[in-house]
């Protein structure tokens, strides 16, 4: 799935301008690092893709589809080709990390023993299987993050949402949660992730777009998976 | 199929997550349905015993003597309301009276002529249109006197007005309850909920699927409810009936089964219903809103 923004601008309740003219585009595949100061709207254009936001301006295609005549139904099945990590992890704290999981996948109606087996494989690969039966409050914050990603990928997502994945880690940690995403990117999933650490920017390369008060201010392909900006 | 299963078990856990907040629905619930049901159960029974009475409701208009009672009965019968009008010749009022007395009879024979007057014997439909009829009875010129025994059939009528008013009110107030009482209850686990809700939808569960253990677990409350209130009032009721038969035979009560099942049924059905609108309004509004893009 690729994404085609065009000229979108966000304002916000009281004048507040997120978002000011922003064309972007991302093909499928691809691993984008979305920088830039606070309040510059990552977070804003993350959550256009993921249409919890409309754009006040502008058009957004994601796999062709243009985003604004998204039909009442049509949302909950576009969301499922996206995995979306938030900053705030959002785990719920009354369910166990394998239930964490495994609900996005009943919700989906995915059969009970599939269910266990697919949520087992991902907690298995972002290294949390042995936590399974704790709670998010009894994780530390490196291990909520790995749960909050495996929750994003378990339905085999075109496209991944990271918002600030590696906010209040260590740099081990961080380090591990970038390759963790670089090797869900290297199975064919888009991994859009935006920071503000420039060390993992610099350390694990990859195509880097900088945002300064809504606008796009500077876009590099840095990565193996350049694609072709035609704007 | 899956799914059907997720949903179900996410009800219960509903209940029992909050089983405080559900036996006091439950409680709540049973109270208002028992009310309704008391009320349904006295309104059904005023109607049948004026039924009961209304088979037997008459009314004797005694022609003045020598009248046309043929002439008389055509013009009754286009008053209106009426079932059967039977005339009675003087003859055949003796006779009655004579079969009436049995042995007693000579008393009448000693006299010499029939005194008795011509007579229209007249069966109504309801106990309302008694008082009326006898009215314009009594304003005919042929007519020397009228005879009913409606007093009680009337004020039954009313009586049966009044009450069926009351269970309306009492309708009214039952239902506008047990919609609060259940939608407060699902309001109250929808927020506490409200993070999951919120998850669910942003990773692409269905607003059908999240708010269907909502509303199943209203429709169950509901029903469960009403369920408990039918079984209590109905046993409650056939067991004092019964008491009540056996030392006052004279009294007549509803005791037809099918129709008592018939109102557990309706009752259990009014607890689902309510349960399914009360529910629905406490989630719906929520998840369109949790849904809707900023
Ligand atoms: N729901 C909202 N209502 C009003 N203003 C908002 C809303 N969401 C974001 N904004 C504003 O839009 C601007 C961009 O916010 P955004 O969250 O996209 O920034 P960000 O780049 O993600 O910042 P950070 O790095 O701190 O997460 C900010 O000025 C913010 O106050
Ligand atoms: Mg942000």
């Amino acid at each position: 799935m690729d994404i085609r923004i065009s000229g979108v601008t966000k304002v916000f309740e009281g004048d507040i301008v997120a978002l000011d003219g922003v064309y972007f585009a991302v093909g499928a595949g691809e691993f984008v690092y979305l920088v830039g100061t606070t309040g510059s709207g990552k977070t804003t254009l993350l959550r256009v893709i993921s249409r919890e936001v409309l754009p006040t301006k502008g058009q957004v295609l994601v796999g062709g589809f243009d985003l604004r005549r998204m039909r009442y139904n049509d949302l909950a099945y576009y969301r499922r080709d996206l995995g979306i990590v938030f900053q705030d992890f959002r785990l719920l704290s009354h369910l166990t990390v394998l239930e964490n999981v495994a609900f996005i996948l009943e919700a989906m109606g995915v059969p009970p023993r599939e269910v266990r087996d697919r949520s087992g494989f991902i907690l298995e690969r972002v290294g949390m299987w042995h936590r399974r039966f704790l709670k998010p409050p009894q994780l530390s914050g490196g291990e909520q993050q790995r749960v909050a990603i495996a929750r994003a990928i378990v339905n085999a997502p075109a496209v991944l949402l990271a918002d600030e994945p590696t906010g209040n880690l260590d740099p081990r940690t961080s380090d591990e949660i970038v390759q963790l995403l670089t090797s869900i990117n290297a199975s064919g999933t888009t991994v859009i992730m935006a920071t503000h650490n420039q060390y993992l920017v610099d350390a694990y390369r990859h195509r880097v777009v900088e945002l300064s008060r809504g606008r796009i201010i500077r876009d590099e392909n840095q990565g193996r998976y350049a694609a072709d900006v035609d704007l | 199929m899956s799914t059907f299963r997720y949903l179900l078990r996410d009800t219960f856990r509903l209940i029992f997550r909050h089983w405080g907040m559900s036996l006091l629905t439950l409680f709540s619930i049973s109270a208002v349905f028992f009310l309704l049901g008391a009320s349904s159960l006295l309104s059904l029974n005023t109607r049948h015993l004026l039924g009961n009475i209304e088979g037997q409701l008459t009314v004797q208009a005694y022609l003045k003597p020598g009248s046309d009672l043929e002439a008389a009965r055509k013009k009754v019968q286009t008053f209106g309301n009426i079932v059967q009008i039977v005339a009675i010749t003087p003859d055949e009022a003796l006779e009655h009276l004579k079969a009436r007395l049995g042995n007693r009879a000579e008393v009448i024979t000693l006299v010499g002529e029939n005194p008795l007057p011509p007579a229209l014997e007249i069966r109504v439909e309801r106990a309302a249109h008694v008082s009326s009829l006898a009215r314009r009875l009594v304003a005919m010129a042929e007519v020397e006197d009228v005879v009913y025994a409606g007093g009680l059939a009337e004020k039954l009528s009313r009586l049966s007005v009044f009450v069926g008013r009351l269970s309306v009110g009492i309708l009214v107030i039952a239902v506008v309850a047990a919609v609060m009482v259940l939608f407060n209850t699902v309001r109250m686990a929808v927020y506490s909920r409200r993070d999951e809700i919120h998850v669910m939808l942003q990773v692409g569960a269905t607003q059908t699927y999240v708010a269907l253990p909502f509303v199943l677990q209203g429709m169950l409350l509901g029903m469960m409810g009403a369920a408990f209130a039918a079984l209590t009032l109905l046993k409650g009721y056939s067991s004092a009936i019964s008491v009540l038969a056996a030392t006052m035979p004279f009294l007549l009560f509803l005791r037809d089964g099918a129709l008592l099942a018939k109102l557990g049924v309706v009752l259990v059905g009014a607890g689902i219903c309510l349960g399914w609108i009360a529910s629905w309004f406490a989630v719906v509004r929520y998840i369109r809103d949790a849904v809707k893009p900023l």
